[in-house]
């Protein structure tokens, strides 16, 4: 892949970005200065990570403030979205299309001609794996299928800036950790990655810096080793679905990072706790090479809550921005 | 100009025209479109079995002339009827219960038919048919079917549909953000899915005019026809109306697309638009200009004549207070869609995608 254009201007900046819906309150008084690299927004749902992404690159107006990336904006598209790729939470797509469509037709909107865009579409479709797929209809995908195309899309045209709107979410654990790999490789040339998720655990490894966002506000910012040691202390509860609960139980508790694990009420699944969410993904991979079909792996969404909590009140950065 | 741009817009217009003619729930413009020419097939159908009739008739009653046919009167005899034209070419009786006798017989002499109703030995009533269409009623069929229902009914609804979809379609699929995140200029996309939707409905609307006319021409006899095409400037007509449809949706397409991009609610649009539309003729003059009609019925080629009696709601729609000039309405309609167009490009930049509220 080719270098990015020199820097001039390298950071992503907003100040005092609000966004209202109406009455309801999108995101308040943002103030960001993001440099190069990986940075996480983290925060659970409804606490405006979509709604930032949406306002940085122009699919949303602020209602105050004002957003430059880099020193583009998206009132200029040509220039803007030749360096910005946005792979956007949206789980829909242009009527018929197939996958290699899906990319391939947004590279056209660039102007470039036919051999130029099969060339990068099928270069982007490689890296995220989807080439056996890509001539099947978009509406036959998985969920995850879906998410890497839209992932294809987003850096087909090798932007500088590169911004993801829960990546991860949908992926089985070796794809994963494949778009991890992606995400570093990006970050590693000197450009924005900006992923958001609402699971502290599966980012913060990989992330240069994190943003934790709570019912609009920005509440920590910064590198979150210092908030690792206390999420450890603190179990989160995981839920496995796959085709033999049993088998899988005693599986996991040959290790010893389960502190709990019981069969989910529909028989569909495991419902385990962990304290060591990294140990427990890398092994979740091996479990996954070795015979039980395993669909989803997904933190149980009041844990998180109650995970944020914990760290909001006790660990994080007690409630305000230090931009 | 900036060739980039051309090669977006033809990138937007190939992503754009197909779902423009094969639109999902769409099928029904083509069959608007359809129904003038079905009318006109239907019509000359009828006139061709009509005439074969007529043919047979004549042969089963020779020595019937026009004269003898007209001759007959109410209150002759069957045997003064069957004096003058001979033997009927066909002949039906009937007896109701009361003992009343009906009969009904039909001559012709080719091309006029007489259908005699006799009761108990009487003529009671005569029905008199003529195989040639009348060319001038016809020409005025033709103008009033173009301008109520195609131009009125079928490109307008036929147009609200494919460009209202434009934007208002994506947004309810929730893929317009696809556009919105490549680095093409809004404006430029606005005019790109303008032009798909004028390609679709272009083709598909004057393709129907020009069967409408062929079948209308095919469907006179050979005299009516040389005097339509030749006497009367059939030709001219039919460049005419094919301009008058194009235009039609270059104008209702541009008020569309507008409409698709400013407002949410397509029913209200389509009701203000309709009846905009319809009170056109009583409009102050000044008001009269910001419609399409007003443009399109300047150019229609035949006038429609609304005779004593029409009820008013239809001398509305036809009356035509001042027609504009042939060049003034067209660059009149032309302006008003580039001002139309113009107004969509601007309000489109602040656009922004908000899915959930937007259904
Ligand atoms: N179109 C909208 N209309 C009204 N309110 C909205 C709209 N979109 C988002 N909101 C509100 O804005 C807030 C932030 O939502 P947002 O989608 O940005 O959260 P999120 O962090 O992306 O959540 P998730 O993890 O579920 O994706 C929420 O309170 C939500 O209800
Ligand atoms: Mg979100």
């Amino acid at each position: 892949m080719a270098a990015p254009p020199p820097i001039e201007k390298s950071l992503i900046q907003l100040n005092d970005v609000s966004k209202f819906y109406g009455e309801v309150l999108g995101v308040n008084k943002i103030n960001l200065a993001i440099p190069p690299g990986i940075t996480s927004l983290v925060g659970p749902n409804g606490s405006g990570k979509t709604t930032l992404m949406n306002l940085i690159t122009g699919l949303l107006q602020p209602t105050r403030g004002s957003i430059e990336v880099c020193g583009m904006t998206p009132e200029d598209p040509e220039t803007f979205f030749r360096n910005v790729g946005y792979c956007t939470q949206f789980d829909s797509y242009p009527k018929g299309f197939t996958g290699y469509d899906f990319v391939y037709s947004f590279l056209r909107l660039f102007g470039w001609d036919h051999a130029e865009c099969e060339q990068r579409a099928w270069r982007a479709i490689d890296r995220v794996n989807l080439r056996e797929a890509a001539s099947r209809k978009i509406a036959g995908y998985s969920k995850g299928m879906r998410q890497r195309i839209r992932l294809a899309q987003a850096i087909s045209h090798d932007p500088r800036v590169l911004i993801l709107d829960e990546p991860l979410n949908g992926l089985d654990p070796l794809v994963r950790a494949e778009t991890i790999a992606l995400f570093r490789e990006f970050s590693g040339e000197g450009r924005h990655v900006i992923i958001s998720s609402h699971v502290l655990h599966e980012v913060d490894i990989i992330s240069d810096q994190v943003i934790l966002m709570s019912s609009g506000y920005i509440v920590a910012e910064g590198q979150i080793k210092g908030v690792r040691s206390e999420i450890e202390e603190h179990p989160m509860q995981v839920l496995i679905r796959c085709d033999r609960p049993q088998a899988l139980a005693s599986r996991i508790f040959e290790s010893n990072n389960v502190v709990e694990a019981k069969v989910h009420g529909d028989g569909g699944g495991l419902l385990i706790k962990t304290r060591n969410a990294d140990e427990f993904y890398l092994m979740m991979n091996r479990i996954a090479m070795n015979g039980i079909m395993v669909e989803t792996v997904a933190p149980v969404d009041d844990d998180v809550q109650s995970l944020y909590e914990y760290l909001i009140d006790d660990g994080g950065g007690g409630g305000g921005s230090k931009s | 100009m900036n060739p980039v741009w051309l090669k977006q817009i033809s990138a937007v217009l190939r992503l754009e025209i197909k779902k423009s003619f094969f639109a999902r729930r769409g099928l029904w413009i083509y069959f608007l479109a359809l129904i003038p020419v079905l009318i006109w097939g239907g019509h000359w159908m009828v006139m061709r079995y009509k005439a074969e009739r007529m043919h047979t008739h004549a042969q089963a009653s020779p020595g019937v002339t026009r004269e003898k046919l007209l001759s007959i009167k109410q209150g002759m005899t069957t045997a003064e009827v069957e004096a003058i034209l001979g033997h009927p070419a066909s002949s039906r009786t009937v007896t109701r219960r009361n003992g009343t006798e009906f009969k009904y017989w039909t001559y012709s002499d080719g091309t006029t038919t007489r259908n005699i109703t006799f009761r108990d030995g009487a003529v009671q009533r005569l029905n008199t048919e003529h195989a040639a269409c009348d060319l001038q009623e016809d020409t005025v069929i033709f103008a009033g079917i173009f301008q109520f229902f195609y131009l009125r009914l079928a490109i307008f609804f036929g147009c609200m549909f494919v460009f209202m979809n434009l934007f208002r379609g994506e947004i309810l699929d929730r893929s317009l953000h696809y556009y919105f995140l490549a680095p093409i200029r809004r404006d430029v996309l606005v005019v790109g899915k303008y032009l798909a939707g004028l390609v679709a409905t272009t083709v598909i609307f004057c393709l129907s005019t020009i069967a409408q006319w062929t079948i209308f021409v095919l469907h006179f006899d050979p005299i009516n026809r040389d005097a339509y095409l030749q006497q009367n400037n059939g030709f001219s007509h039919l460049l005419s109306y094919v301009g008058v449809t194009a235009l039609a949706c270059l104008g209702y397409g541009s008020v569309f697309l507008a409409a698709g991009i400013l407002i949410r609610n397509p029913l209200i649009t389509a009701a203000t638009v309709l009846i905009w539309e319809s009170i056109n003729g009583i409009l102050p003059a000044a008001l009269r200009q910001i419609s399409v009609i007003y443009y399109l019925k300047s150019l229609c080629p035949v006038e429609i004549p609304m005779q004593q009696g029409v009820p008013p709601p239809v001398a509305l729609l036809a009356v035509n207070v001042d027609n504009a000039p042939p060049i003034v309405a067209v660059l009149g309609l032309l302006a008003l869609s580039a001002a139309v167009v113009f107004i969509s490009t601007r309000r489109i930049k602040r656009m922004e995608i908000n899915y959930s509220t937007d259904n």
